[in-house]
C-alpha cells in the first residue's frame, strides 16, 4: 500500500516507540486530536508539526513487540480515517442538527412567538392554551392502549 | 516519543504552539503540581516546559503523563471552542 500521505518514520520495539508523520492537508487538526485522544489510555502521545506534516510520537505504556507496534500504527491510521469521516458527517449535518435542537428546545419551552413574517419558523409546536391544538384531541384514536381481548369478555 | 532533554535536575519538553494551547499546558501543570515543578515559556513555534523536582517515588512517568494531559486539555478546549 502506498503511504505517501501518512507513514511510519521510526519504530523501535526496544523502547516501544513509533513515530508517524501525516500530511496536514489530509488530516485537519481536529481529526488528529480526536485520534490521539483515543490512544491516551494505552500510549504516551506527543504531537508536533514539521513543515507540512504533523508528527505523532507514540510510546506504549507497556512493552510491545515489533508486530504489535506495527499494528498500533495501523490502528492509529484507521482511527484517523474514522475520525475524518465523523468530522465530515458532522460538518455536513451541522445546520440540520442546530435546527432540530432549536425547534425541540423552542417547542419544549413553548415561549417562542411567530416571527414578523408570520411564518411557522420558530413557532412553538404545541400551543398549551389551545385544547384543540392536537395535543389533547385524538381523532384517530391512537392514544387508546391496545390489548388483545381476553376470551369470553367480548 | 522523543526523549525529553534532561540533566540531573531538569527535564525539558517542547510542545508545538499550533497543537498545544497555553492554558491547556498550564492546567496540566497545575494537575501535576504535587509531583513536579513546571516552568513554561514560549520559544519560537514551541512552548518549552522545564520540569524539575520530579517526584521519584511515583509509579509512572510523570513527564509523559503531563504531556498526555496537556494534549487532552488542548483537544477538549478545541472541541469546546476555547482554542
Amino acid at each position: 500500500m502506498p503511504m505517501s500521505r501518512s507513514q511510519i518514520e521510526t519504530l523501535n520495539a526496544g523502547s516501544s516507540t513509533l513515530t508517524l508523520s501525516l500530511d496536514v492537508g489530509l488530516y485537519p487538526r481536529d481529526v488528529l486530536y480526536a485520534a490521539a485522544y483515543v490512544f491516551l489510555d494505552r500510549a504516551y502521545v506527543l504531537l508536533d508539526r514539521r513543515e507540512s506534516r504533523f508528527v505523532v510520537h507514540l510510546r506504549a505504556k507497556r512493552p510491545l513487540d515489533e508486530p504489535t507496534l506495527h499494528a498500533m500504527a495501523g490502528e492509529f491510521e484507521n482511527e484517523l480515517l474514522a475520525q475524518a469521516l465523523r468530522h465530515q458527517v458532522a460538518a455536513a449535518n451541522q445546520r440540520i442538527i442546530e435546527d432540530v435542537v432549536s425547534v425541540a428546545i423552542a417547542g419544549a419551552a413553548g415561549d417562542v412567538e411567530s416571527n414578523a413574517a408570520g411564518t411557522l419558523e420558530g413557532a412553538p409546536l404545541i400551543d398549551p392554551q389551545d385544547p384543540e391544538d392536537g395535543f389533547v384531541a385524538d381523532p384517530l384514536g391512537i392514544a387508546h392502549p391496545w390489548e388483545p381481548e381476553k376470551p369470553g369478555t367480548g | 516519543m522523543p526523549a525529553p532533554t534532561a540533566d540531573a535536575e531538569t527535564t525539558t519538553v517542547r510542545l508545538h504552539r499550533a497543537l498545544y494551547a497555553e492554558d491547556a499546558i498550564t492546567e496540566a501543570a497545575e494537575t501535576f503540581a504535587g509531583l513536579a515543578s513546571f516552568a513554561l515559556r514560549a520559544d519560537g513555534e514551541h512552548y518549552v516546559v522545564d520540569i524539575s523536582a520530579i517526584a521519584r517515588d511515583v509509579d509512572g512517568d510523570v513527564v509523559a503523563e503531563f504531556c498526555n494531559f496537556a494534549l487532552a486539555n488542548s483537544a477538549r478546549r478545541r472541541r469546546s471552542g476555547h482554542a
